[in-house]
């Protein structure tokens, strides 16, 4: 059926491309060849390298096709590396590499949000997250009820370590049903159900990786959004895993809008170890988690002030409860934007205050707390587009022999035409694993809209 | 077994006269846009400054999706349900400059010319990653659990 599905896919979306030129069609292209220096800090190593690859991103959105209410939507990457690079088998680090990030043909109805999409599609549904070869279908209902469903193959990716697996099901399949009382309500119910996860490799003689700690993808959760007056909006998740019949996560919302000028928000996240991470088996291997037992509780505040029309104030408070320690977050933002949004810049400081647990090396005597500083500013403008940006960690403790971690980046762009631009990026900086590390980056952006009107 | 005939046709014509119901009422859903009809202001937008006051059906407000520090921060709970919102202003590529399956480089990167954009792992992340992972993995989950975890083979293997 994969196998089937995955044939079937490239001839499908090749047939619609003559089609795709007569319709409203939108390309967007961007071209980025990077050139990345490293040399290694000497608590780390010794060695230098350069990188230098050039990637591609074609995106291509045709709408309007056939009767009007079709469009057909593609998005890729194809990158190919010039120099030497110390490649990782398995990894992204191959001389030449690419994928299909998504495509897929959409039929949109006059009526009620009702659509279907057939193709390498996205899923994005109360608790389900996915990525998938196949259908997914939605429409509203009448009463205030709606419901949405997709099935399919999973779309595989690179298999972790010595399981020799990614740890997916062949097929998936899953939906929502959901209950609107006019924009006061809204509560959704939405599940996933994988096919039977692949069973981990086991080496001649050795234990069982993953030992209890992975299985079947297979969650149900409900969703909720409630704002009974224009003060007050909650909104948030819980999931269950049905495998290992425990909630894996609740995660939520209060949004204050106290005045047209001050949001209060509070939100409180909660999961387990565990049953969260059930299905991945790069999380539930004992060389990432110390304890799959943990449970993890996040506290956290926030409120942002409206200054005036070009000027944001934010404050933001996050209280971290795991079972090996505590921590503490906290900090500001400052974001202006003046010339009709043409000038933008910010400001952010933020302290994370954490115990010898969440250290680098949590050792007696360690410390994982660290200030975090940015500034950054940019003008777009008809004509060109420039922007700095620079941002600074220092710790508290040093890390491989480093008390900091900084990045200045500057990028200038010129608008040869409205459709196509070319920019570049120069950033240097000296972090805990790099004693220098420069970037370059030279981007080549073509975003065209043309065809049928 | 009479009764329970006419119990069942009773419940069969309750039931087909819902759906008659449904039907006529379904041509009535209203839809959102294929895509915002005027073209926005580049950078973050206040839905409710144009759009106060013209909520329809089941809607939820506009000021719900104003793109305040607050709603771009927690986007994820409005994607889970208004697709159809979201839709209007952003394409999906919009969304894929993080939320991908394999991605070619940090988001930052490719976006090295928008520091306005909220984007993930600025800076020096290799270092910070090894004590924001003990801190909140489950923030790590979302995007490394099931994909995007080709750089993450390198060392955790």
């Amino acid at each position: 059926m994969k196998k089937r599905l995955c044939r079937l896919l490239p001839p499908l979306l090749l047939a619609a491309l003559p089609a795709a030129a007569l319709a409203e069609t939108t390309v967007d292209s961007t071209t980025i060849l990077r050139v990345q220096q490293e040399a290694q800090s000497p608590a780390i190593g010794t060695g230098n390298k350069t990188l230098t690859p050039i990637t591609e991103y074609l995106g291509v959105d045709a709408d309007k096709l056939g009767d009007g209410n079709l469009s057909l939507h593609m998005l890729g990457w194809g990158q190919l590396e010039f120099a030497d690079r110390d490649a990782v088998p398995g990894s992204a680090d191959r001389s030449i590499d690419g994928k299909l990030t998504y495509g897929y043909l959409q039929y949109r109805l006059a009526n009620a949000n009702a659509q279907a999409r057939a193709g390498r599609v996205f899923i994005t549904e109360g608790i389900v997250n996915e990525q998938i070869d196949g259908v997914s279908a939605r429409t509203d209902l009448p009463y205030g009820f709606g419901v949405s469903t997709f099935g399919g193959a999973t779309v595989h990716t690179v298999k972790i370590g010595e399981t020799n697996t990614d740890g997916k099901g062949d097929g998936i399949f899953g939906g929502r049903v959901n209950y609107r009382y006019r924009g006061l309500l809204e509560v959704g119910l939405s599940g996933v159900y994988e096919s039977a996860a692949p069973t981990p490799l086991v080496a001649p003689g050795g234990t069982p990786p993953l030992n209890g700690s992975f299985g079947n993808h297979r969650l149900v959760g409900g969703d909720l959004f409630v704002r009974p007056l224009d003060l007050v909006q909650i909104s948030g998740h819980t999931s269950f895993n049905t495998e290992t019949e425990q909630v894996a996560e609740h995660s939520y919302l209060l949004q204050l809008t106290l005045r047209k000028d001050l949001v209060v928000t509070g939100n409180y996240d909660f999961h387990h170890d565990r049953d969260l991470f059930y299905s991945s088996p790069l999380f539930s291997s004992a060389n990432l988690l110390k304890s799959l037992t943990q449970q993890s509780k996040v506290y956290g505040g926030g409120a942002t002030y409206t200054i005036n029309k070009n000027l944001d104030l934010s404050g933001d408070f996050k209280q971290y409860k795991r079972d090996i320690g505590e921590a503490q977050r906290f900090g500001g933002d400052l974001r202006g934007n003046y010339l009709d949004n043409a000038l933008r810049a910010g400001l952010s400081y933020h302290y994370l205050r954490a115990s010898a647990n969440f250290a680098v090396v949590p050792v007696a005597g360690a410390s994982g707390s660290f200030h975090e500083g940015r500034v950054w500013a940019m003008h777009d403008t008809k004509t060109y587009v420039a922007s700095v940006d620079f941002i600074d960690y220092v710790f508290k403790e040093p890390v491989e022999d480093k008390r900091y971690a900084w990045e200045g980046q500057a990028s200038v762009g010129y608008h040869l035409t409205p459709e196509v631009t070319v920019s570049g990026d120069i950033s240097y900086g000296q972090n805990p694993q790099y004693r220098d590390e420069t970037k370059g980056l030279v981007r080549l952006t073509y975003n065209a809209k043309g065809g049928a009107k | 077994m009479i009764r329970s005939r006419k119990f069942l046709t009773l419940l069969a014509l309750a039931g087909l006269s819902f759906a008659v119901a449904a039907c006529a009422q379904y041509k009535a859903l209203p839809s959102m846009p294929a895509s915002h009809p005027e073209e926005l202001a580049s950078g973050p937008v206040s839905c409710a400054e144009c759009h106060e006051d013209q909520q329809k059906g089941t809607m939820k407000p506009f000021a719900s999706f104003n793109h305040s520090p607050a709603f771009i921060k927690n986007h994820r709970f409005y994607a889970g349900s208004d697709q159809a919102v979201c839709a209007t202003c952003h394409k999906w590529s919009f969304c894929s400059d993080c939320h991908t399956n394999q991605a070619a480089m940090k988001p930052s990167d490719k976006n090295g010319d928008r520091p306005d954009r909220m984007m993930p792992h600025r800076g020096d992340f290799v270092t910070l990653h090894k004590i924001e992972g003990k801190l909140d993995p489950a923030s790590c989950y979302r995007c490394h659990g099931r994909a995007n975890n080709e750089r993450c083979v390198a060392c955790h293997r």
